[in-house]
């Protein structure tokens, strides 16, 4: 993983920003044509996991940047490395990307030869001292003008995937994107990650913030929050098209039209911690206590059933013909 | 943590390691201006080259008490055809044992284009990661020239500001620049007849990937030698391997370092070649074996790549500069 090598630089931080969206696809990508779409170098494996859910991983790919740290408190401090991105395709219908970097406590005063920055790869080295605090605050507020922005790097990285030849840009229905920016402190090593906020904004942003051991790559904190952001972009959409199909007021048909895309596309899609390390799988657990994301799940999906279930009591002969 | 029991290939991909020597040693490299000036010149390159190859030696044995040193040579097969692999090779073997050197391992210069129909130059362009000039936060930068790559910022091309006045020149900056730029930009490869024609520093930047042992493709060594015992060599460059292991040599043809030894007119290919492996973003998995296995026999490689290949420019004897006419 090339994220382990970054590691021998002890950073105390990892920041990331995960974009979760629709596969512009009228059908779902199967295992192969997944690997053709996440192939963001011919002369590297795409990761093709076709358990518990097909999930594919690109190889990670290198931005160079030059420029500010996002900070909340207006401190300037330059920084120079290589960010990340990925993208990962889940049952051929979901699509995300990641851009993340991790940053040491400090840095030299120069800009090193550029050689030596890309043996670090995800590695952002700040000009003298990191402002931890004022940093984590920024990445999660956002970038400003001319800030390191993970936004533009994972966007990037999304759009050049929309284009992919393999895909018609044909959405099975409507929905919105999301984006989920991260961070994580580095604690010492054998101290058991802990997720310590779990944010749903307006806008369709979510922020996390979590602590990692030293030990725990940083590829394997950006897995747990793709993993994350999925689930929550499945339960933020359905929940969408529940609102907009007005469930409890409108019968017939139009309903059904409305549900469809949910059961045809989405419903089996639900599966936590399915490729997330098991270093950090518990961190789960934190957010199924509360809000509890599978017993809404659970609850969202039972309403579908039951609302189709009657329809197909009340109308059996229109029930399963929504257009 | 235990061991997970249930895998799945496909989602863990491995990536094999190659065979190292301490250095690969490159005793020449054959252009088509050097074979027709005749077994002449060879003798004369040989002889020079091997002054330099006894100080190399001697500097590797340094490091290392028993020092794994190989030897390699490249023709170029790729920019020019000339002569065939039956003809020309036993004319350099012979001329290099005259001078005392033994040439273990012999390279076509197209297999750092294409080997065993791998398209090795186009895997490492899809590796190329810019030095982003100060200002750069994530964008795709502005400056960006396919086709070319500088170690810094290009003079703007001439645009009229908001106010319409035509700005006057602007110097380009080196991003590393100490005081004063030197700024290069590099050509990597030119459009040829529908095709692709790449440079001579790139192509020579693929062969020091390989020589370092840092070239892979889905995770399996690339450019592995092969063995040649005839004393026989085909009449058609495309029959010949693209490596060739031409002696028993326990020496593997990759390295923790490189040297090579060139005359002085290279200097600015080389040069061009430092540039480009500063910019090579290089299998992540191949560069940490080399980096433990290096550290393991108490030689770590320096931690840029650019850094692990070294030079010797020499003064080309007699006067072959007027003779090829440059």
């Amino acid at each position: 993983m090339t994220a382990a090598l970054g590691q021998s630089a002890r950073s105390v931080l990892a920041c990331g920003e995960v974009r979760t969206c629709l596969l512009p696809s009228f059908q779902a990508l199967d295992g192969r044509a997944a690997a053709q779409l996440l192939r963001l170098r011919a002369d590297e494996h795409v990761r093709v996991s076709e358990r518990p859910t097909m999930y594919a991983l690109s190889p990670e790919v290198l931005t160079g940047v030059d420029c500010r740290l996002p900070t909340s408190n207006g401190s300037k401090v330059r920084a120079v490395g290589t960010v990340i991105a990925r993208a990962a395709l889940t049952e051929g219908r979901l699509l995300q990307s990641t851009a993340y970097f991790s940053a040491p406590a400090a840095g030299p005063d120069t800009r090193r030869p550029w050689g030596q920055y890309l043996v670090r790869p995800g590695l952002v080295e700040p000009f003298g001292k990191l402002p931890q605090q004022a940093t984590v605050e920024g990445v999660l507020r956002g970038a400003g003008r001319g800030e390191l922005d993970l936004g533009t790097i994972a966007e990037g990285l999304l759009t050049q995937l929309r284009r992919h030849a393999l895909l018609d840009r044909r959405v099975p229905f409507k929905s919105r994107p999301t984006h989920l920016r991260w961070v994580a402190r580095r604690q010492p090593e054998g101290e058991r990650a802990s997720l310590t906020n779990f944010t749903v904004a307006e806008g369709g942003l979510r922020t996390m913030e979590l602590r990692l051991p030293e030990d725990v790559p940083a590829a394997a904190a950006a897995g747990l929050c793709e993993d994350l952001a999925l689930h929550d972009w499945l339960l933020t959409t359905v929940q969408q098209m529940l609102d907009n199909s007005r469930i409890g007021a409108a019968d017939g048909p139009s309903v059904v039209e409305a549900l469809h895309p949910v059961v045809v596309h989405l419903l089996h899609l639900w599966m936590p911690r399915a490729h997330v390390d098991a270093a950090l799988g518990h961190l789960w657990d934190v957010l199924e206590e509360k809000p509890g994301f599978s017993r809404q799940w659970e609850k969202l999906s039972r309403r579908i059933r039951d609302r189709l279930a009657l329809q197909a009591v009340t109308m059996p002969h229109q029930a399963f013909s929504p257009r | 943590m235990t061991e997970a029991v249930f895998r799945e290939t496909t989602a863990e991909p491995v990536t094999k390691s190659v065979p190292l020597s301490h250095l690969s040693l490159e005793l020449g490299h054959l252009y088509m201006e050097d074979f027709e000036a005749g077994p002449d010149r060879l003798r004369e390159h040989f002889a020079e080259v091997r002054i330099w190859v006894d100080a190399v030696r001697a500097s590797a044995a340094r490091r290392s008490k028993r020092p794994r040193i190989s030897t390699c040579f490249l023709i170029d097969d790729y920019f020019t055809r000339f002569s065939t692999p039956a003809e020309l090779i036993p004319m350099v073997l012979k001329e290099a044992e005259k001078a005392g050197l033994v040439i273990d391992y012999l390279a076509r210069e197209s297999a750092c284009a294409v080997a065993d129909r791998i398209e090795l130059a186009e895997s490492v362009m899809h590796r190329l990661v810019e030095s982003p000039p100060p200002g750069s936060y994530g964008s795709r930068p502005p400056v960006s020239q396919t086709g070319w790559l500088a170690n810094g910022q290009r003079t703007p091309t001439m645009s009229r500001s908001a106010l319409g006045e035509v700005k006057g020149w602007q110097p380009p900056g080196e991003t590393a620049a100490r005081n004063h730029s030197v700024f290069m930009d590099v050509e990597l490869w030119s459009e040829k007849d529908g095709g692709r024609l790449w440079s001579c520093p790139f192509l020579a930047a693929v062969w020091q990937l390989a020589r370092l042992g840092l070239l892979r493709h889905l995770g399996e060594p690339v450019l592995e030698p092969q063995d040649w015992k005839s004393e026989e060599f085909p009449h058609d460059w495309d029959r010949l391997p693209p490596l060739i292991k031409l002696t028993d040599t326990k020496a593997a043809f990759s390295a923790y370092r490189t040297c090579t030894l060139m005359p002085n007119r290279f200097l600015a290919v080389e040069d061009a070649v430092r540039l480009i492996l500063d910019q090579i973003d290089v299998d992540a998995g191949a560069l940490r074996q080399v980096a433990d296995r290096s550290g393991g026999e108490g030689m770590a490689v320096p931690a840029a790549v650019a850094q692990r290949a070294t030079y010797v420019f020499y003064e080309e004897p007699g006067d072959s500069s007027e003779a090829e006419g440059t």
